[in-house]
């Protein structure tokens, strides 16, 4: 009875670690701390579909054939319950090696797989991965084993699952829906974040405003579905005109925001003049017609034009922005200095 | 215990009394099982078979799962003009492609709880039908 009671306290903090985890990687770790005092095991593996992560959390003397063993077992029984084939190869493998066994009991460095428990990680009828118990031992498992590895399992499920919602909820929040672009929301604080970073450590920042010209006669000729692709196309290629830690996204309509980390007023109007020829030099097909577009930017930057404050900056770009329009628009303008 | 099955009038195994005999090993194999691995992952399991099977026996498509178990009350309407021997081979193909599932995640920890229990029903239902 007492055991019975141990193991329950220990299952339940288990379930409670793991449903208090942020990231895979900590219920991994949460019910991988755990489980030594309910099975004994030589390796704990999780493996989540949506990001074809596997991480194993194991006994650190187990051989790479045993670990290598271990992933192509989980991966064949997750492709049987999944109705689906994973290549192994496509898989990310994260493996968090521990001291699991006294030293008497190290796993030969022949061992093999000899008994497993794995058990898919399910919710509301859907597959999200799957969780396994292995060793090197024969019939490691018992139908205990079992009922405690399917509690642990259901609470790692419905974690998961609430990891996915909570992601696509931010994707929603944070991502433009036509563009897939970063949305304004994300840009004022992304901006705020960048633009404070700057001015303490007085690095250079640049903010680059976009607009498309005439971009009314577009959507006035040919419609707004057809207006939409050009956006789209624009938005692409604006996404791969810029650096990993540069950030695009769309301000509104047809304007977009480059902001431009670690860059000065040189290297800026470079990535900008870049940006403006490719589109100017762009065929959009649009209706079974091609046309010409062309683009104009305002670029501000700290600390060259000395701005106190984020909405200074974005003040600055779009002043630019309009003496790039008023002096014949297909142009990258920088901010003069004027009041804003 | 055996199930209570009984015959018709005509001498004949009807399709309801098959049901009605599966429908009992398979409410005994969900309550052992979904005690070992829980309904959710069970419903999940008896799913996939079906979907799997579903094709070569129709019927079984008409099976209802969900995390409270296995219903057969729809399934009757779609055996009434199937032979009583056909729906017993489609239970027999779902118990088996269930109990191989069972051998692929557990290895032998599930079957050793349901075989002793439910494989000498499986073989006495076996026995009851082919004898007519």
């Amino acid at each position: 009875m007492r055991l019975i009671f141990k193991n329950l306290n220990v299952l339940r903090s288990t379930i409670n670690a793991i449903s208090t985890s942020l990231e895979i990687k900590e219920i991994v770790e949460a019910a991988g701390t755990n489980l030594p005092n309910l099975f004994d095991f030589s390796s704990f593996g999780v493996f989540w579909k949506e990001d074809l992560l596997l991480f194993l959390y194991q006994e650190e003397s187990c051989p790479p054939s045993f670990t290598q063993e271990v992933v192509t077992n989980m991966v064949k029984v997750f492709s049987i319950m999944g109705e689906e084939s994973i290549v192994a190869d496509r898989i990310t493998l994260q493996t968090e090696n521990r001291k699991l066994r006294p030293k008497q009991m190290m796993v030969d460095p022949k061992a093999t797989l000899k008994s497993h428990l794995t058990l898919p990680l399910v919710i509301e009828g859907e597959i999200l991965g799957c969780i396994s118990l292995n060793s090197d031992q024969p019939n490691a498992f018992d139908a205990q084993d079992l009922q405690f590895l399917s509690v642990i399992g259901y609470q790692i499920a419905a974690t998961l699952k609430h990891f996915q919602r909570f992601s696509s909820i931010k994707n929603i929040a944070i991502y433009d829906t036509l563009t897939g672009l970063h949305n304004r929301r994300y840009f004022e604080e992304r901006l705020g974040v960048d633009a404070q970073k700057s001015f303490y450590s007085s690095t250079p920042l640049s903010l680059v405003m976009v607009d498309i010209d005439h971009f009314k006669k577009v959507n006035d000729t040919f419609g707004h579905t057809e207006g939409d692709q050009v956006l789209c196309k624009i938005s692409s290629l604006l996404k791969s005109s810029v650096r990993k830690k540069d950030t695009v996204a769309r301000y509104g309509g047809e304007e977009f925001m480059l902001i431009l980390p670690e860059t000065g007023l040189g290297e800026a109007s470079m990535i900008a003049e870049r940006i403006r020829k490719l589109v100017e030099n762009t065929l959009f097909e649009i209706a079974n017609a091609r046309i010409n577009l062309t683009m104009s930017m305002g670029i501000s930057n700290f600390p060259s034009h000395r701005a106190k404050s984020k909405e200074e900056l974005v003040k600055m770009a779009d002043q630019a922005l309009y003496d790039a329009k008023r002096g014949g628009r297909n142009k990258v303008c920088i901010f003069t200095g004027k009041s804003v | 215990m055996a199930p209570s099955v009984k015959e018709d009038k005509g001498g004949k195994w009807s399709s309801d009394l098959v049901l009605d005999l599966y429908s009992n090993l398979l409410a005994e194999i969900w309550e052992l099982v979904s005690a070992l691995i829980g309904e959710a992952i069970l419903a999940f399991l008896f799913t996939l078979a079906i979907r799997k099977l579903g094709e070569k026996y129709p019927f079984l498509n008409a099976l209802k799962v969900s995390d409270d178990g296995i219903s057969l009350n729809e399934a009757r309407e779609d055996c009434r003009t199937v032979a009583p021997i056909e729906i017993h081979r489609g239970f027999q193909s779902l118990i088996n492609h269930l109990s191989q599932l069972f051998s692929t995640l557990a290895e032998g920890v599930i079957n050793k709880e349901l075989f002793p229990k439910v494989f000498p029903r499986v073989k006495e239902a076996e026995r009851i039908i082919s004898q007519k």
